[in-house]
């Protein structure tokens, strides 16, 4: 993560990261570790996660059965707790991905106009 | 919970891998080992709380940490019990005194009587035009009564009243109650029921029904011990016997009476002769029907008025309409307004207490902002905090309000004792009801608000660091939170002025009143009202025999200065018979009134009213009921103008209705007196005339007795020579005037001004701490700056004026703000303040003296304080 400039970081939106998880673990079932690595991976290091509050956010879809934990071992032959994507939360992950489409587009149709007469 | 602690369990050791797994991460790309443990724990972010959110996750949080918020918050208050202490006082205060009033308002204003649908009772009034101060007649002729019952639209039924004297002949001699006769449908349109045996129905009015009474719980308990088995016995009330059907429950007091006969109350019972009844009048009660306005009701009242009146033409003055009015607002009256200007007084009481407690907090925040930062950087959340800090108010407001709850009962029993009698319905119950404590439990929770939340906010928010270093100590959050805190004393201060002046204003009122010339002197007057037997003593001959005798026997008695008979005491809410004057020879298009009362010969010296022109009544005058009337100065200028009244003829229009008093008759002005106060204390007196007492026997008589002594300790003197002229006479309403007085016409103000001085009085007292409390700390603040001005060779007397000055502005910022205040809402009470301008110059000086030398007092302790800081040890501070 050292290697972007701060400036260039982005603090992630409330509720993002939900999206993220549910988005890196449609790839498999990962231990905490490996999905915060994805998630900085997979965006460039653009976005900033505080590591830590990866848990929270795994314990409240738990908590709403989109994801499960089952014990398992690592790559280097640790135990770990994996967490896994369900039927439920792989159906949630398409709403919140068109949601998050949509929410997106509308941003960017906004700002649009005004960076063209930012120009000079 | 099960699966909550499954999921949590291994939760550190996750983090634990976790953060191994990020160092190992780091040590591939190169970072030596402890840069690299360093930085995965600087990605991680706060582990404990990663920790306290993921369990947050899981629990039933908010009751569990709020359960935890209020042991924390119990703990806090326990180690400082004397902030707790002030605080809890403090509120119990506030919210005591508001509790007091708002139970009296819903005692005395919302729910004043037990009667079924209290709300659509409403009585009525012929109203005079020409008399536009007076409501006019509301007492009308037993058939007229009928007329409007039956005539009408807008009511259900209409109940009819009068006033009765009982003498009940018990086994220990005759007894007096205050009874009445009612018509018989009355306790159906009340809608009360019995507390014992039976009320009073409608067939108890039929012709050849059998005599019956109900009784009060009142009479009851005091004359007759509860005995239950009283119900179902004869009585003999009046020389007839009666049966006792009914004992009505506690708090029914109609009329104020302890004794109720019924009477017919439709056309076809009524006997067609009035022999055995003597002309009665009766004051309706009536209930509207559903949905019905008074003013609907007035418009349909004002048609049967006008029929009626071509029927009843003399008991109708020329122009005239009707005026009704629910029951409440006539019995509550003025009281009222009294009772609003309470309400806001306590009100801004509450204020300037959650003011104070809320400085107190602030304080006690800047206290703790260490361990507060502390916390924040263990993790805790604003929110979790400010709820915290909530908790801790809430619990402060929660003991104030139990200590309130209990304030407001002794209160309550001190308004019982000390509330006007006139205003306040005899069956209003005023006591600590559920609503009073509903209304405790919301001020309380608005209090925990008020008080809490600016403090709880300025305690979060803001840079940990120099907090957590100490450096934070007077500079920055302090820096605001003095201004907060000084704000609120200049608000504290402004609210105060506020107060005193409205209490103030009071005073200058009572006392004004106090002052009033009654145009008579009151001490040491009693007044005693012989009841006579029905139809012992109805003539003016026979009437003349028996005041002859007593008037001698009082007379003669050691300690009697002079004894006189009147119709009606002066100073007295009823204080004469209102008639309309004819005078000879003079043209006039509106009708003139005024009132008289019957007189003896000693009238005017028994009372010290000064005689200014011709004679006074003599005994030949009285004798012989002669044609000869005294009349007042407001009289004689009014109506007789640049005249000599002496000698001219008045014909008083009224004694053309009693059967037994001279009709058509002219009176002869033989004396002119000064005049007395005969319309309240607030008005100008009305014209007013003394005729001898032996033309009529009709009318109340009363005695007046003036005395060298205390007038109450020749009670029984004057009871035992009444009974030995005849022992057949009871005496009801014993008195003397200076007790009436006091009980009735200063009891308002008395009552109002007693009130607003106390707390007027705890206003002050709270101001005095908030200053205190704002001054110690801004001076604890400037410790250090202090001890750089004595070390650099500052006097004591500078720094003494410095925190002085400090005090001053705030208190004179409060003062500004209070006196304009004061300017606009004084205008508001105007009509409560008598004799005195709602600007007094002098009450708003007296009034701003007190709060500066006040607030400057409370200024000095902590300014001394400042004048001793030892330099050394400030600056070691450092």
């Amino acid at each position: 993560m050292s290697t972007k400039e701060q400036s260039q970081r982005i603090e992630l939106l409330q509720g993002t990261l939900d999206l993220l998880i549910l988005r890196t673990l449609l790839l498999g079932p990962a231990h905490g570790h490996a999905i915060a690595k994805a998630i900085e991976f997979r965006s460039d290091d653009v976005l900033q996660v505080e590591q830590g509050s990866l848990y929270p956010a795994l314990h409240r879809l738990i908590k709403r059965r989109w994801i499960s934990v089952e014990e398992g071992t690592s790559e280097n032959n640790r135990r770990a707790k994996f967490y896994r994507l369900t039927a439920k939360g792989r159906r949630q992950l398409a709403v919140e991905t068109s949601k998050w489409g949509k929410f997106a587009g509308a941003i960017a149709r906004i700002l649009r106009p005004a960076k063209k007469g930012s120009e000079p | 919970v099960r699966r909550r602690d499954h999921m949590l369990d291994g939760l550190d050791q996750e983090i634990r891998d976790h953060i191994e797994r990020e160092t190992l991460d780091n040590i591939e790309r190169g970072m030596p080992p402890e840069e690299a443990r360093y930085a995965a724990l600087r990605k991680f972010g706060n582990v404990m709380r990663v920790k306290e959110e993921t369990r947050a996750v899981w629990s039933a949080l908010w009751l569990e940490q709020l359960l935890q918020d209020v042991r924390f918050g119990l703990r806090n208050l326990n180690k400082d019990r004397r902030f707790t202490l002030l605080a809890i006082l403090t509120l119990a205060l506030g919210i005591g005194a508001t509790t007091v009033i708002f139970s009296a308002m819903d005692s005395i204003l919302l729910e004043p009587f037990i009667y079924a649908h209290a709300d659509r009772l409403a009585i009525f009034f012929i109203h005079d035009l020409n008399q536009p101060n007076d409501n006019g007649r509301s007492s009308f002729s037993v058939p007229e009564f009928m007329d409007f019952r039956e005539q009408n639209h807008v009511f259900e039924d209409v109940a009819g009243y009068s006033g009765q004297d009982v003498l009940y002949a018990g086994n220990q001699g005759a007894h007096l109650f205050d009874g009445a006769w009612v018509t018989a449908n009355s306790f159906d349109l009340l809608g009360m029921k019995p507390f014992l045996g039976r009320a009073i129905t409608s067939d108890d009015g039929k012709p050849g029904a059998a005599p019956v009474f109900a009784m009060s719980y009142r009479l009851w308990t005091k004359q007759f011990n509860r005995d239950p088995g009283i119900v179902g016995t004869t009585m003999t009330l009046n020389d007839q016997p009666r049966t006792l059907v009914g004992i009505m429950p506690p708090r029914f007091l109609w009329g104020n009476c302890d004794i109720w006969m019924p009477i017919y109350w439709t056309h076809s019972d009524l006997p067609g002769t009035n022999a055995g009844h003597p002309r009665m009048f009766l004051s309706p009660l009536a209930r509207l029907k559903p949905g019905v306005s008074l003013q609907a009701a007035t418009a349909d009242l004002n048609v049967v008025a006008f029929n009626l009146s071509k029927v009843y033409s003399q008991d109708y003055p020329p122009h005239f309409d009707v005026i009704t009015g629910k029951l409440r607002d006539e019995v509550v009256g003025q009281f009222r307004f009294t009772l609003y200007v309470l309400m806001a007084a306590v009100s801004m009481l509450l204020l300037i207490a959650c003011c104070n407690v809320a400085n107190l907090l602030l304080a006690r925040a800047t206290a703790r902002e260490r361990e507060i930062a502390i916390r924040a950087s263990m993790g805790a959340t604003h929110s979790r905090l400010i709820r915290q800090l909530l908790v801790e108010s809430f619990l402060l407001s929660v003991a104030g309000c139990a200590a309130g709850c209990l304030f407001a009962y002794f209160g309550l029993k001190w308004i019982q004792m000390e509330a006007p009698l006139l205003s306040v319905p005899a069956e209003a119950l005023i006591a600590l009801k559920p609503a009073a404590l509903w209304f405790a439990l919301c001020v309380t929770i608005l209090t925990t608000f008020l008080c809490g939340l600016a403090p709880a906010l300025h305690a979060v928010h803001g840079d940990l660091y120099p907090r957590l270093t100490g450096a934070g100590r007077g500079a920055g959050a302090g820096f605001r939170h003095g201004k907060l805190r000084a704000g609120l004393v200049i608000f504290e201060v402004g609210l105060s002025i506020l107060l005193l002046i409205g209490a103030g204003l009071m005073m200058r009122t009572v006392l004004a009143l106090q002052h009033v010339d009654l145009g008579f002197n009151p001490r040491n007057i009693l007044v005693v009202r012989p009841a006579f037997p029905p139809g012992r003593y109805d003539t003016a001959v026979k009437k003349r025999v028996f005041f002859e005798q007593v008037m001698q026997r009082i007379a003669a008695l050691p300690g009697v200065i002079a004894v006189t008979e009147t119709s009606t005491p002066p100073a007295y809410a009823y204080s004469g018979i209102g008639s309309e004057v004819t005078i000879p020879g003079t043209t006039h298009a509106d009708s003139w009134t005024t009132i008289f009362r019957l007189c003896g010969t000693d009238y005017f010296r028994t009372l010290g009213i000064p005689l200014i022109r011709g004679r006074a009544l003599s005994e030949a005058d009285v004798d012989s009921a002669s044609h000869v009337v005294v009349i007042n100065q407001t009289f004689a200028s009014k109506y007789f103008k640049d005249e000599d009244p002496i000698g001219k003829q008045i014909k008083f229009d009224q004694l053309d209705q009693i059967a037994d008093a001279p009709h058509n008759a002219y009176f002869q002005v033989i004396g002119i007196t000064g005049d007395i106060k005969n319309q309240g204390l607030r008005d100008a007196p009305m014209p007013e005339a003394c005729l001898p007492y032996t033309i009529t026997g009709g009318y109340f008589r009363r005695i007046l007795v003036r005395t060298a002594v205390d007038p109450l300790s020749l009670l029984p003197n004057v009871r035992q020579e009444i009974s030995a002229v005849d022992s057949s006479v009871a005496l009801a309403q014993t008195d003397t005037i200076e007790s009436y007085l006091t009980q009735w016409t200063y009891a308002e103000p008395d009552f109002a001004v007693t009130t607003l001085g106390i707390f007027a009085v705890i206003g002050l007292a709270l101001v005095i701490i908030g200053v205190l409390g704002v001054m110690a700390y801004s001076v604890s603040l400037q410790t250090q700056e202090i001890g750089v001005r004595i070390a650099l060779g500052a006097q004591q007397s500078d720094i003494l004026k410095m925190v002085l000055l400090k005090g001053l502005r705030l208190i004179a910022a409060g003062v500004v703000i209070g006196v304009l205040a004061s300017y606009v809402a004084t205008r508001l009470i105007a009509s409560q303040i008598w004799g005195v301008s709602p600007t007094d110059p002098l009450t708003f000086a007296a009034v701003v003296t007190t709060i500066i030398l006040v607030g400057l007092a409370a200024c000095l302790i902590p300014a001394r304080r400042a004048t001793r800081v030892d330099p050394m040890v400030a600056l070691r501070y450092e």
